[in-house]
């Protein structure tokens, strides 16, 4: 079985290196996808690959086109090495590489389509808390599906899956987009807790309250379009 | 006797018309856009040698000034402009992301045959 984990990265320099050298050891194929990023995220995440050849696969968009835009690129090119299963890995370094073994376990057992790891809210910062709330009402609202987490950067999809979900969102909004695809092609969902690993730099990426709103005013616009 | 404004609404009407066929010469305008935009100039140039003719759509739609309609009708042809142009640049920017999407996906490609094969290395060839 093909295992995939494809990680987007867009300025993460600080992080990406660590990042991978957590993942290498665990025998998987990677995928980074630098998302036209303007410091050395594509130079550290190539030295590091290069340590493991054959592991890892560097992407490069050569301009910025947003988280959505790059978990594509990077899932079309884990379809096109004949992944069997494809894991998304945030590259800011606040996933635990052990959980990837608890997302695809109910895929390898048959017992969903896609996982999606859900982080525990009461841990969570005040802000990203409420960041994260608005984007859950905003799924359930515009697309009636109600998820702990909805904009978890951790989760695993099978090979069936990927082919079927068609993400068009090229940024943020690509999290509940994913989940709507879910309902839409009537796979098999399924939540699983990990850990976060919340540091200072983390912290100040990702879904808080501005993304949130911002997020929501796209999605108003996308109806009234 | 014409006034000033009748003038300049008249020559900003012909220019536009002109610009319109030069566009649409140079392949820069599809038929319908060049139809579109010619009813456009040609119904502010009319409106500008009788501007009382505004007066009886006016009438006929309730809202009594003939120059409130014009404004209205600017308005609406304005938001309906913004939109299209909105969803123009929503299209491109797809369509930025499927090419910057399938160049690095082929950039990658030819970069491991490369390795796999260092005959069609380039750098390999110089040496």
């Amino acid at each position: 079985m093909k295992l995939f984990v494809v990680i987007p990265a867009y300025n993460e320099d600080k992080t990406i290196k660590r990042v991978l050298e957590d993942l290498l050891p665990m025998e998987l194929d990677l995928i980074v996808v630098d998302d036209g990023s303007l410091d050395k995220t594509y130079k550290k995440a190539h030295e590091t690959l290069d340590k493991q050849p054959n592991h890892g696969y560097i992407y490069r968009h050569i301009i910025n086109r947003g988280l959505g835009a790059s978990l594509k690129t990077g899932i079309e090119a884990a379809l096109l090495k004949n992944a069997d299963i494809i894991v998304t890995f945030d590259a800011d370094g606040q996933h635990h590489p052990e959980d990837i073994k608890n997302v695809i376990k109910p895929i390898i057992d048959g017992k969903a389509d896609v996982v999606i790891g859900t982080r525990d809210f009461n841990e969570m910062p005040l802000s990203k808390k409420l960041g994260n709330q608005i984007m859950n009402l905003i799924t359930l609202i515009f697309y009636g599906i109600h998820v702990q987490d909805s904009q978890s950067g951790l989760r695993a999809v099978s090979r069936n899956a990927a082919e079927l979900i068609d993400i068009h969102s090229r940024d943020y909004g690509v999290s509940s987009e994913i989940i709507y695809e879910i309902k839409k092609s009537n796979l098999k969902m399924k939540e699983v807790p990990i850990k976060t690993i919340y540091t200072d730099y983390s912290l100040s990426k990702g879904t808080d309250t501005k993304v949130g709103l911002k997020i929501l005013a796209k999605l108003i616009r996308n109806i009234l379009k | 006797m014409l006034m000033i404004y009748q003038i300049i609404g008249i020559l900003v009407g012909l220019l536009g018309i002109v610009v319109t066929i030069i566009r649409f010469r140079d392949g820069k305008m599809s038929l319908g856009m060049l139809t579109v935009w010619s009813v456009i100039w040609i119904l502010v140039i009319v409106i500008s040698f009788y501007p009382e003719s505004t007066g009886f759509f006016a009438t006929i739609t309730g809202i009594g000034r003939g120059l409130d309609l014009i404004l209205i009708l600017g308005l609406i042809g304005c938001y309906y402009l913004i939109f299209r142009i909105y969803n123009m640049i929503e299209n491109i920017e797809e369509e930025i992301t499927e090419l910057v999407r399938e160049i690095a996906i082929e950039k990658k490609d030819s970069e491991s045959n490369s390795k796999d094969n260092p005959k069609n290395d380039p750098q390999n060839k110089r040496k």
